[in-house]
């Protein structure tokens, strides 16, 4: 089919492109710029073009639905040898696809990419490092739509790792802190651990695609087995259930370091000791959503394995509620929100694993927009006052009028209140998992934690919106005098309100819904709806209910600047603690890091010295030792000689006359 | 036909006197070489891209020339040269290091002439033993590397550098000895007619099973001292830490390599049923080393035995590439070796710098030299991501081959590298938040960035990191014009 937009997706590759030229003159010519918000503005400039011409193919991809290829970029080529396990060789491409779910993901990513870019111009303008700022900001950018356009696992896997360490650099900026130093690092780390995974689940399904694939024609052309490969998937004898079951745990593994989820969840959190606006974007558009993309392209795959959507559905309900807990009782505003991502994603996950890949997508898609706004406000809260702490804060609503209305939209959307976007996705998250439980009773338990957390969300959120913004003043007297942001901040966060409220309700637009609709649902039942939306009134109406009662609940404890303090010696002090303590999985972590894997390493280090060279050594004094004794028998006396020379020859003889003609194999015998 | 590889080896013998003769001079002479060295290996390129040239033999030896050398009743040792696929990229990767290691040992104030000329030296033993076809030749090149090196670590090395020189000698003198003996047992034993590769190759598949297994495992020590392979690669650390930066860089980017190259030409090829028979020996091995190094390289606090331990655990894929016996493996054992080659001579580069700054190379001292050296410490941060293996860099398609290959033949046995990879990644990232990061400490006062040449030379990796890394078909189409591109 073609539209009035198809000629674009023949130059998807520009998108990506445009950041990535933005990165290179950065790069280069950063530091002998004049004026080093320049280099902000060329950042603006690429991000600009990436979100014009990609919101213009989303557009196209909405009036000609399906999946547009282009696949011109041979980047690795293996000559077939006739036999083995590639007898016909393979050529790894990279090229790109529009299809619906990048699409969706194109909106995603540039409309938050550039809103952030313009809030940084202001928001950084203090900070030194600036050109490395935007040169690294628009790789990350670059990268993630290069993740976004790929056409196949390995190139995914490229970027994946890409804006992996886009992020490390990011987390890492204010390097010379040990705080951010080390949050880069854990951040790196932690996701390196999923990548492993993914990697060895790359290459399951390459050698199991390998071999079925010749049989569908595609052997020459890698393997694109993302999601428009649908088609050919019925075609596609399953050879090893096991190992497909394995692949999709591995692929899992690599969803749930990028996304932060149980038990790889450790990193995001802190992962903020990088700027604000680092974290808008990775928390809204970048990095995390890649981990629910993946689960999404490759939802064709997990989706014949009843044991891998249990796993998904598992880690996806159990993290919504464990990240939630944790946001109740912390004190500052970016952790809370940054908890809340967490959860958040958990919902998208478990959407995914029960099924219903387009839902967790629509809720990646609402989630951007509300979640980038709740960033960017807390981070104009923090240019203003310059603390994070929330209950050093108070009465902002006054200095902070527009901020302050864009958080409460952003929180209102967050905690699912109608009709903003949060209500529609996460009822149809909930409304999904309620009708696939029907069928597979294990799901009962993480519907219920998934659904118990809609309360926890609602209170925790306004509890920081509360303590930073209601009130008569700040509680801190000497924080500065809090003020409105300039137009290049306020005019992101007035944008981002206008989506919070309205791309929920964008899915009821015909051709934009059409995107989420274009198969919803992986593997393909008969008798279930394409897309779940608001079919059980009842279910929807708890959930608001839950939504409402934690707002009141957060009202009535912090609401006008109350303060509510926990009795000393009340019986939840230690759950308090634990909390905040982060369950000591933090502290485990890094005991694990310093003294298990580093105290082995230590260990080894020795062995390698004392034993290993220990015993080079002992054969050199053995040696040392056996030469000193050999000295002896040159005595200079003749006879002692005379004695070597017959002893010598006797040998000789022996050998040549005796030995020898005994041995088959030197000619003799 | 124009005898190439001939003319390559005697300009480089000429150049190499020249240099050793040029006195306060040496190094233009050493620079004039090192670029006729890239023009003649661009050629060898050109003959191997364009058959009409005069090749038309992509799987079979391009170039070979054959004279006798010594012919005696029952010995024949002719001169034979000849290269395919996998030696032209090694000799590409040396004369790659030659080049940037003249540049950026530009301001040797010690001894130029006899510097730039034992450096000149080294390479060109290492482009002999990738170039020889012969037993003897090969043996000939191959001992003409340690001369060199032994002089470059004792005389302008650290504190320790006579017993590391020594060592280092003594150590890879023994395995070369090892395998000389090995593969004349093979040649007389399988009555070769003469010492020449493809006449080796063909006799020694009549050797009985035990014999073939014996001499695979000799002439496996032989070369793994080499690699280095655990446990015999304590050598390894110690000549590093003593060598100068430029014999650092030669010895980690060639002289591993000749390791690994000896492994395919001179026992996979001629021995193969051997290496089949023994290749769960083979496995244990790499995967120790595999292991070893990484891990040891996470306790390191000295930046250049961080290195050179992660050397260990990098060869380490190499040998276990190698042991799969199949032409994915190989292809990205070479891959990988040109890969490392590049990386670690950045790498050590680095260690150089840093230590000649800060006067140290204790990351666990010195820390925080990014403000100072904003330079040097990009050179860093791309050497380390670039051995940890991110995508878009060099070595990420040679690991990513390696992985899949053996997966591909060995299955979940890939787990122990894949691990390996998370504990590289660790080692590398806690480096550079110690030395890059956090508060300065332990910076001189007037401590600068790069100098100009070193600059360059470690600017000319980074280029061809990247190149490599996004265009790896550039080596990939040439490394499978070989013999060995046939294997399952």
């Amino acid at each position: 089919m073609t539209g009035p937009l198809s000629v674009l997706f023949g130059w998807a590759f520009l998108v990506p492109l445009a950041p990535t030229l933005a990165f290179v003159v950065i790069g280069l010519f950063g530091r002998r710029m004049q004026r080093l918000e320049w280099g902000g503005w060329v950042a603006v400039g690429g991000a600009l073009f990436a979100m014009v011409l990609g919101v213009l193919i989303a557009v196209g991809e909405m009036l000609t639905p399906g999946s547009y290829t282009d696949r011109s970029f041979q980047w690795f080529t293996l000559a077939g040898s006739g036999t083995g396990a590639f007898p016909n060789g393979f050529s790894l491409v990279m090229g790109t696809l529009v299809d619906p779910l990048s699409a969706v993901m194109l909106i995603v990513v540039t409309v938050v990419g550039f809103l952030v870019m313009l809030f940084s111009i202001d928001y950084m303008h203090r900070d030194s490092g600036l050109p490395r700022y935007y040169a690294e900001l628009s790789l990350f950018l670059a990268s993630m739509l290069g993740l976004v356009l790929a056409d196949n696992l390995l190139q995914f896997f490229l970027f994946w790792e890409l804006v992996g360490v886009c992020s490390y650099f990011l987390i890492g900026f204010y390097y010379q802190r040990p705080a951010a130093a080390s949050a880069a690092k854990e951040a790196f780390l932690v996701t390196r651990i999923g990548d492993v995974l993914f990697l060895l689940g790359i290459f399951i399904y390459f050698q199991q695609f390998a071999t079925a694939g010749p049989a569908l024609g595609w052997a020459a052309a890698g393997f694109p087995f993302v999601y428009h490969s649908a088609p050919f998937l019925a075609g596609i004898p399953i050879s090893n259930p096991t190992l497909f079951t394995i692949a999709g745990l591995l692929i899992l593994g690599g969803a749930a370091g990028k996304s932060a989820q149980f038990p790889l969840d450790v990193w995001l959190p802190d992962a903020m000791e990088g700027p604000t606006t680092v974290s808008a974007l990775i928390h809204a558009a970048t990095m995390v959503a890649a981990g629910v993309y993946l689960l999404a392209i490759t939802s064709v795959f997990i989706g014949f394995s009843a044991t891998d959507q249990l796993a998904i559905v598992a880690i996806g309900g159990f993290t919504t509620f464990w990240a939630a807990t944790m946001a109740l009782v912390n004190r500052d505003i970016k952790r809370v929100i940054a908890y809340s991502t967490v959860s958040q994603l958990g919902y998208m996950v478990l959407a995914v694993g029960a099924g219903f890949t387009m839902v967790g997508l629509y809720h990646l898609f609402t989630h951007a927009f509300f979640k980038a706004l709740l960033f960017l406000a807390a981070g104009a809260v923090i240019h203003a006052i310059e603390t994070q702490d929330l209950f050093k804060m108070g009465g902002l609503r006054k200095t902070m009028r527009v901020t302050s209305i864009g958080f409460l939209i952003g929180g209102l959307s967050l905690a699912g209140i109608p009709p903003l976007a949060g209500f529609f996705s996460k009822d149809d998250v909930l409304g999904g998992v309620y009708l696939a439980a029907q069928s597979h009773p294990l799901y009962w338990p993480f519907f219920a934690l998934a659904f118990l957390t809609v309360f926890m969300t609602a209170y925790y959120i306004f509890r920081a919106w509360f303590l930073a913004f209601s009130g008569d003043q700040p509680r801190d007297s000497t924080l500065p005098q809090a003020h409105e942001p300039p137009w290049t901040m306020r005019l992101p966060i007035l944008v981002l309100s206008a989506l919070a409220v309205v791309a929920g309700l964008l899915a009821f637009v015909p051709q934009f819904g059409g995107l989420f609709a274009a198969g919803a649902r992986f593997p393909p039942t008969p008798g279930v709806p394409p897309s779940y939306s608001a079919t059980d009134l009842l279910l929807s109406g708890v959930s608001v209910g839950l939504g409402a009662g934690g707002i009141l609940t957060a009202y009535t404890l912090w609401g006008n600047g109350r303060v509510f303090t926990l009795d000393a010696r009340s019986a939840a002090q230690p759950i308090r603690r634990l909390l905040l303590e982060r369950y000591y999985v933090k502290a485990g972590v890094d005991w694990f890091g310093l003294h298990a894997v580093y105290g082995l390493a230590r260990l080894a280090d020795f062995f390698d010295q004392y034993v290993i060279d220990g015993t080079v050594h002992g054969f050199e004094r053995l040696f040392a030792e056996f030469s000193l004794r050999l000295r002896r028998i040159q005595s200079g006396v003749v006879l002692d000689y005379a004695a070597y020379v017959v002893a010598g020859l006797a040998v000789f003889l022996l050998f040549f006359f005796v030995i020898v003609p005994a041995i088959p194999a030197l000619g003799g015998g | 036909m124009i005898p190439i590889l001939s003319i390559t080896l005697a300009t480089l013998f000429v150049g190499t006197l020249a240099t050793f003769a040029a006195g306060p001079r040496a190094r233009y002479v050493a620079a004039a070489v090192s670029a006729i060295f890239l023009a003649e290996i661009a050629g060898m390129f050109a003959l191997f891209s364009a058959p009409a040239l005069g090749l038309a033999l992509p799987t079979q030896f391009a170039e070979p020339e054959s004279y006798p050398w010594i012919q005696v009743a029952w010995l024949h040792v002719n001169y034979t040269v000849g290269i395919d696929g996998i030696s032209l990229v090694l000799i590409l990767l040396t004369g790659i290091l030659q080049a940037v290691t003249v540049a950026y040992s530009w301001t040797e104030q010690r001894q130029p002439a006899a510097w730039f000329g034992l450096v000149l030296l080294t390479c060109l033993g290492c482009f002999g033993v990738f170039a020889a076809l012969d037993v003897l030749l090969f043996f000939v090149f191959w001992e003409v590397v340690l001369v060199p090196m032994f002089f470059l670590i004792g005389y302008w090395g650290g504190p320790r550098r006579r017993y590391a020189a020594l060592k280092f000698f003594i150590y890879t003198h023994v395995a070369s000895v090892t395998m000389l003996v090995a593969l004349l047992v093979t040649a007389f034993y399988s009555h070769s007619a003469s010492l020449d590769f493809a006449s080796m190759a063909a006799s020694a598949q009549t050797l009985a099973l035990p014999t073939q297994i014996i001499l695979f495992l000799s002439l496996f020590f032989g070369f793994g001292v080499k690699f280095p392979i655990v446990p015999f690669h304590t050598w390894l650390p110690d000549a590093h830490v003593e060598a100068p930066t430029g014999g650092s860089v030669l010895l980690a980017g060639l002289l591993l390599k000749l390791g690994g190259y000896g492994l395919i030409r001179w026992a996979l090829e001629i021995l193969p049923t051997g290496l089949q028979h023994v290749a769960p020996i083979l496995y244990a091995v790499a995967f120790a080393s595999i292991v070893w190094g990484a891990g040891v390289s996470l306790a390191q606090r000295d930046l250049k035995r961080l290195v050179a331990y992660s050397s260990i655990n990098h060869m380490g894929i190499v040998l276990l590439a190698i042991a799969l016996y199949s032409s994915l493996g190989l292809l990205a054992a070479v891959l990988l070796m040109f890969a490392h080659g590049i990386v670690s001579a950045l790498l050590f580069m680095v260690s150089g710098s840093v230590h000649h700054t800060f006067g140290s190379r204790d990351i666990a001292t010195v820390s925080g030299i990014t403000p100072t050296a904003p330079v040097l410490s990009t050179m860093t941060m791309t050497g380390a991501l670039a051995s940890l293996g991110l995508p878009a860099l060099i070595s990420f398609p040679a690991e990513f081959t390696a992985l899949l290959a053996t997966w591909d033949k060995i299955g979940f046995w890939v787990l122990i590298p894949l691990g390996a990879l998370v504990i590289t990644a660790a080692f590398y990232i806690w480096m550079m938040q110690r030395l890059l990061f956090g508060t300065p400490k332990s910076i001189p006062v007037g401590a600068h960035d790069l100098p100009y040449p070193e600059a360059f030379a470690m600017g000319v990796l980074v280029v061809l990191s990247v190149l490599y890394g996004i265009l790896p078909n550039l080596l990939i189409h040439f490394i499978q014009l070989s013999p060995v591109a046939g294997l399952p």
